[in-house]
This record gives C-alpha cells, structure tokens and sequence, in this order.
C-alpha cells in the first residue's frame, strides 16, 4: 500500500470516527444541520469523482441533485405508490443517471470536451432551474412542494423510520462514508488509472485500446446518479424540494466546495461543503446579499493563491521545511 | 401574410442581439480559447449605463453612447487583472471569471438595489411597413446592430489593427516573430468584443427586464451560438445566431419559453454531435 493511500484511509478513519462520536456531543439541531451538510458533502464528492479524474468540469450539476429531489419528492407524495421511500430513491438515481447518459452520449461522443463540456452543462443547468419554475403543474413553480415525508423502509423485521434527528444523521452519515469509500476505491483502481491517462492524452489512451468517450460517459453516469441520491437524501430531510436545488448558485457552491476542499482528494470536497456552509450561514445571518459576493471572491481567490484547494496548504508547508532543511 | 412577417421580424430582433453578444465570445472562446463566464455581464453592464443615464437626466441616445464605454471599461479591467494570467490554464479562466461575474452581479444590486430597472425607449410607437406594422424602437435596433456587424467586417479584413488579429490567430509565434505585439492584441480584441456586448446590452435595455441577473441567459445563449457556429469565422456566427434566435423565436409562439429554449439547447446538442466543427465550417477545428 503506498503512502498516499494509507495517508487517505487515515483521514477517513479520523473522519468516520468524529462522525460517530459527534451524536454523544451534540444535540437534536446541531445534528440535523451536519446532516444536511454531509448530505451537501455527498454531492460534492459526486461532481468530485467526475471533476477530479477526468479533469472536466460540469457546471450544472446541480440539475442532477434537483432531478433527483423533484422524483423523490413526486414518487412520495404520491399516495397510491408503495414503498415511496425505497422506489423514490431508485427513481431519483435513475433519473439523473438517465439525463446524465442523454447528454453525456452527445457531448462525449460528438467529440465535446473542455471548456465547450463546461459551457453546455452551464446552460443545462439554467434550463433544469427554468423548467422548474414554469412547470408548476408538476413542480408548484416557484414555490416547489412541500410536506415530503421522512424516508421509512423495512429491512426484514426492523421498521427503519427516519423521522427522528438521530436515525436520519446515522443513515445519512453511513450512506456517505460508503458512497466516498466506494468511489475512492474505483479512483484510485484500474478505472481511475485509465481516466487519468485519457486526462493527460485521449489520443494515445485510445490508441492503446481504452473507448474513452465510453468511460467518459459512464464515470458522468455515476457521478450524476450519486448527486440525484444526494437531492433525494436532502428533500426527505428538508420535506421539501423548490427550484433553488437544480439552480445555477448550488451548481457553483458545489465547485467552490471541491475546490476549497481540494479537487481529485474525494474526502476533501465532503470537507468543504461541511466548513463553507458552517461559514455560509454566519456570513449571511449578518447580511444575505453578502454571501454570493464573497463567493466571487473566494473563486479568485482559489484560483490565484490556493489552486490545490485547502488541503494543499498542509503539502505546501511540508514542501517548504523540506526545501529548509535540504538547504541547511 | 403579416403574421408571418412579424415573427420574422421579431426572429430578426433575437438574431442581431445574439450576433453582438456572440461576436465577443466567439473573439475570447473561439479565437483565444478563453471561457469568459463573465461575458454575460458585459450585457448587463451596458443595459445598467442605458438605466443610469436616463435616471440622471440623460436621453437614450446618450446612454447608448455610454454602454459600450461601460462594457470595454469592465472588459479591459477583466483582461488586465485576470485573463491574462490564465491564458495556460482554461479550468482556472472558467472559475475566475464565473466570480468575476458573482461580483458584478452583486455589486449592480448592492449599487442600484433589488428590482428590475425601467428603461424607456428613445421611439414609441410603430411604423407601417406595407404589409405589417412593427414597433419602431425594434427596427431600429436591427439597423444598427446591422450595421455594427458591417463595422467590424471592415474592421477585419481591411484595416491594418484586423490584420494583426487575423495574424495572432492564425498562429500566435509567427505573429511575434514579425514583431506584433500579441498581448496588446488581445487585450485590444478581448476589449471590443465588451464593447461590442456592451452595445447590445444598451440595445436590448427598453426590450428587455434590466436586472444584475440578466445576463446568464445572454451566456448561455451566445454560447451556443459560437458553439453551433464554429469558430473563426463571420459566417459561422450568423449561422449560429440564425440558428438559436431563429429557433427561439419560432418555438416561443407555440411554446412556454422554458420548454422552448430546452428544445433550442437539445437541438443544439444535437447539432454539435452532427457537426462537430459547425454549421458552416466544413474544414477541421
């Protein structure tokens, strides 16, 4: 095992266990607002996994997140479909998965890399916010729907029902340790390696066997489906979904997260969507309007001082001693 | 009959909008392959100088005057301060400049406040054409965004600063090598296609609901433009314009204008994966 990899799971493991030890600390509210962060988190590792390993960036990933919360939120709001929970969550994942293979088949097999990627996924991510706002028959408009119930499934004998802080918290928590774990493994695997080689020269990695539109495709595939799990987690815990969720700010909250948190590092991202929206609720208590100046700036300031993210601060003080003690 | 000539009209108001805002973006994403998030705010600068003018006293005109000022001053400042760091790095463009843009929009509604402005045309009324009448501010809207598009054409291909940008183009070494000055170029040609945005944000002022949030959907549509289009050249951008504005237009008679520019952006989707290097380009990228 090389030393980055154990250096990760050691993180993960400190991670894991503040998250286990958190409940005995914290009471009801403060539980509920890190779920919903981590929830958040889950999403940013999700546009991490596609972002960080193919070196793409979609800018609409948020239309993922609220297809996935406007299905959760129409299949259990339905009365007449059983098992609303179980079969809204299947719904949301398969949703996003199935607009995400739609584009994703154009754009990746037409050739459409880059900034132009970046551009179309942009306009898709205002159009999904759009179709929200006006289909109110379907959506309620601007207002979205409320009164979602909280998710509750059997598993075997057990009734689990999330309508409790500390049920919903363990469940969530659990989904996104698996989840990161689960795409970390994929990265750093085989399938990582060859998304890392397409990154740095499609040409050759193609030319040495690898489809890589087809890769491509499918990592966009799986990154989309984790955000629509991540919109349906977040619309059960909220009880209601509004077209704020597949709009163009969260679609740009969610790189500043993996970028802040450090774009390619899976972990990083659940860490800063948990940090910036602690921040973000300070700043805008004190003034709303506030809040998207300072993300103008943070970008700025992202790309100038720390184009590693924050996690980069630490292998750059590191870098610095040992550059000292080397010139001693 | 008439009808018809409406919508083509109103088509015609759409594409000569897109044909300005595009002709910026296809300078800086489709020349110097550089993704300004920030484009859509030269529109709405210029659409607020319009507003400013005319709330302190100014006429229309004047505010016209005004708004590509406004846009090439945001524009050069942009390249000055940002882009022309990030030429070798695409990702971090698209980020800076996205916050760029967060500022601007921000900073208009902490300057003006929340609300959309009224800007009132210079002409009300409309004019008999024969066979239809048309209101007359939007006639001349498309003469002059006629004949802007006219000006650059010259611009380009027959003054001595056009021949330096077709130079830079073409091949950027081969430039410095004769002793052009490539970073003044684009910083210059980065800087009138603000303007040029500029314009038709002052333009589309009296048309339009002017708030800080006004441009993104100018974005993204010029994007498409430029993308469907092609790159590098003026045929590429009116086929482009022609495309998206015509579409538009047509489809927003039948449909809600959601639904309808959801079609637009499929169909342009589509149209990338047919013509990978635009409808008018037949030769590689």
């Amino acid at each position: 095992m090389i030393a980055r990899d154990r250096n990760w799971l050691l993180i993960f493991a400190v991670c894991a266990a503040l998250a286990v030890l958190y409940p005995l600390f914290a009471d009801g509210y403060q539980l509920t607002v890190i779920r919903d962060a981590l929830i958040f988190g889950l999403f940013a590792a999700s546009l991490d996994f596609f972002w960080g390993r193919t070196g793409i960036l979609c800018f609409g990933h948020a239309a993922f997140f609220g297809i996935g919360g406007y299905i959760m939120a129409l299949i259990t709001l339905n009365d007449a479909i059983p098992f609303g929970s179980v079969l809204g969550i299947m719904g949301a994942v398969t949703g996003a998965a199935f607009v995400a293979a739609i584009i994703g088949y154009f754009l990746f097999f037409g050739g459409i890399r880059g900034s132009y990627f970046t551009i179309v996924t942009l306009a898709m991510g205002v159009i999904c916010q759009q179709a929200a706002v006006s289909w109110s028959s379907v959506t309620g408009g601007d207002s979205g729907l409320i009164g979602i119930p909280p998710i509750e499934f059997d598993v075997g004998e057990i009734h689990i029902d999330l309508s409790q802080d500390l049920p919903s918290y363990v469940f969530v928590a659990t989904i996104v340790a698996v989840v990161v774990l689960a795409l970390w493994s994929i990265s750093r695997g085989r399938w990582g390696t060859v998304l890392t080689a397409i990154q740095d020269n499609e040409v050759r990695a193609a030319a040495l066997g690898h489809n890589a539109p087809l890769r491509l495709l499918v990592t966009f595939v799986l990154s989309a489906a984790i955000a629509g799990l991540a919109g349906a987690l977040y619309v059960c815990m909220a009880g209601l979904v509004a077209p704020d969720l597949s709009g163009l700010l969260l679609s740009t909250e969610v790189i500043v997260w993996v970028a802040v948190g450090g774009r390619g590092t899976l972990l990083g991202p659940v860490l800063g969507a948990i940090f910036i929206q602690r921040a973000q609720q300070m700043i805008s208590s004190f003034n709303p309007s506030l809040w998207p100046l300072l993300l103008g700036c943070v970008f700025v300031i992202i790309v100038f001082v720390l184009p590693d993210g924050i996690l980069s601060i630490y292998a750059r003080l590191k870098s610095l001693f040992k550059g000292r003690r080397r010139a001693q | 009959m008439d009808f018809l000539i409406t919508t083509l009209l109103n088509a015609l108001t759409l594409i000569s909008i897109l044909m300005l805002v595009g002709l910026g973006l296809a300078i800086s994403f489709g020349l110097m392959n550089v993704t300004n998030l920030a484009h859509g705010e030269f529109v709405t600068v210029g659409a607020f100088a319009v507003y400013f003018v005319q709330s302190i006293g100014g006429s229309f005109w004047l505010g016209l005057a005004a708004a590509p000022i406004a846009g090439a001053v945001v524009g050069c400042f942009l390249e000055f301060a940002i882009i022309r760091h990030l030429y070798s790095r695409p990702v971090s463009t698209v980020l800076a400049t996205w916050g760029v843009s967060l500022i601007l929009q921000q900073g208009l509604e902490l300057i003006f406040g929340i609300g959309a402005k009224p800007v009132t045309p210079p002409i009300e009324g409309t004019f008999d054409l024969f066979f239809t009448v048309y209101p007359a501010y939007r006639l001349i809207l498309i003469a002059i965004a006629m004949l802007t598009l006219l000006g650059v054409v010259l611009l380009i291909s027959r003054t001595s600063f056009g021949l330096d940008i077709r130079t830079v183009i073409q091949n950027r070494e081969m430039a410095e090598g004769v002793g052009i000055n490539t970073r003044r170029t684009y910083a210059i040609a980065f800087t009138f296609g603000a303007a040029i945005a500029g314009l038709a944000g002052g333009l589309v002022a009296p048309l339009a609901i002017v708030l800080p949030q006004m441009g993104v959907n100018y974005l993204a549509n010029a994007f498409f433009v430029v993308i469907v289009g092609g790159v590098g050249s003026i045929g590429g951008l009116v086929a482009g314009s022609v495309f998206v504005g015509g579409l538009t237009s047509v489809l927003n008679y039948q449909i809600s204008p959601s639904l309808a520019q959801a079609i637009v952006l499929l169909a342009a989707i589509v149209a990338v994966r047919l013509r990978p290097n635009g409808l008018f380009n037949g030769a590689s990228r």
